[in-house]
């Protein structure tokens, strides 16, 4: 009897052990910090199209290293509400700049961070995108991202929004540009 | 036999799915370039990707098993996900894996480290964890390849070469050959591959050429 209560103890302990082990090891923990985003500006335009950028910065501030599996936009523009352009949104990692939409997954050691550069080209229907941009409305946009750490994988997603002030600010800069 | 001594011709190819063969890879991206003193070197995570071997994480379901003892791997490790443990476990058995770590952390304690890695099978070394490849196989876990031997015999007899290899090379100076024609040194070519000239996953260049290998061995036997 006495064994089987010590057996019984030394399970319990290590069970607990393992318990607190695994609590004080914790996990990562991203945030994608769309509130220290950079305003959208203007990085390409042609009469039809124009293309906007903007540095989203992110961090694991868990106490593990993880690992970005996936992460990609997904812009709201139902042509309920505005149907003047046809509109793409991709994004990459600012170190590694890449142009065809794919993300790579990407260790992000623990405490630390980088940014992703969002890109968002607008083209117009009717040919004329500076006429069809005068009317655009505010643009939500989720960046969506895929964790894979020391737990399951899970899906997160944070909001930003592309406002049409910054967007005709854009266009204003171009075109001061320009007139110089 | 150095590397400096012998000339490696790394072959470019486009990336390889489980679609491809890789012998018939080998044919048809270097097939003018291997002679008859040759040693033909393949990369073993393209072998084991072409042979189907990846696993994607959101296909599997880790046992409970596997996402406490991932809890006890380094963070850098492959294994360190509950994905890479439940992967090893795959591979090699739950019960194989759990055995072996409870002996290497054992092993710790008393300072005999790489115990777990010795008793855990030879997949659980290979085994690389998302992101350990080239997209689009970042996205997986790749096993090791499955029969290195035959798969380097196999390149031999239809590429008429001195003899071929299956490779783990990495920039971190650490080369090993998994699998090897009959009477190659398996230490030896691993010790010429050391510098990696398979580059890294963007150079795309998944076959080695160890050009004239056979005649370096046959003027070391004659000295």
């Amino acid at each position: 009897m006495e064994l089987l209560i010590v057996l019984l103890i030394i399970v319990v302990v290590a069970v607990v052990g393992v318990g607190l082990f695994i609590v004080k090891q914790g996990n990562s923990n991203f945030k994608f910090i769309v509130d220290q985003r950079t305003d959208f500006t203007l990085t390409g335009i042609t009469k039809a199209e124009a293309a906007f950028s903007a540095t989203v910065p992110f961090i694991n501030n868990g106490t593990q290293d993880g690992t970005l599996m996936d992460v990609f936009p997904r812009h709201f523009l139902p042509s309920e509400q505005f149907d003047a352009v046809d509109t793409d949104s991709r994004l990459t990692l600012d170190r590694a700049n890449r142009n065809d939409g794919y993300w790579e997954a990407y260790i992000v050691p623990t405490t630390t961070g980088g940014s992703i550069i969002l890109t968002v080209k607008f083209t117009a229907k009717s040919g004329d995108i500076k006429a069809a941009l005068k009317d655009m409305v505010d643009m939500p946009i989720d960046i969506i991202y895929q964790v894979v750490d020391r737990g399951p994988w899970y899906l997160a997603k944070e909001r930003l929004v592309m406002t049409t002030d910054e967007i005709h600010k854009a266009l204003a800069a171009n075109e001061e540009v320009a007139a110089r | 036999m150095t590397e400096q001594a012998l000339e490696l011709k790394p072959v470019p190819t486009r990336i390889l799915t489980d679609k491809d063969n890789i012998v018939d890879v080998i044919e048809k991206y270097a097939k003018e370039d291997i002679g008859p003193n040759d040693v033909v070197s393949v990369a073993e995570s393209v072998v084991a990707i072409t042979q189907g071997r990846f696993v994607r994480p959101e296909d599997l379901h880790p046992s409970l098993l596997a996402r406490l003892l991932c809890r006890f791997i380094a963070k850098e490790g492959s294994l360190a996900s509950a994905y890479g443990m439940q992967t090893a476990m795959n591979a090699e058995g739950s019960w194989r894996i759990t055995w072996a770590l409870f002996v290497g952390m054992l092993g710790k304690l008393v300072g005999r480290n790489g115990l777990f890695y010795e008793l855990a099978g030879g997949q659980t070394s290979l085994i690389d964890d998302v992101t350990g490849t080239m997209p689009p196989f970042d996205k997986c876990l790749v096993y090791g390849p499955a029969d290195p031997n035959g798969v380097a015999e196999t390149i031999k007899q239809r590429l008429g070469c001195y003899g071929a290899v299956v490779a783990d090379v990495n920039d971190l100076k650490r080369a090993a050959v998994l699998g090897a024609t009959q009477g190659l040194v398996p230490k030896e070519i691993a010790q010429i591959l050391i510098n990696n000239p398979f580059g890294n996953a963007s150079q795309k260049t998944p076959i080695v050429i160890i050009k004239n290998y056979g005649l370096a061995v046959q003027k070391a036997t004659a000295q």
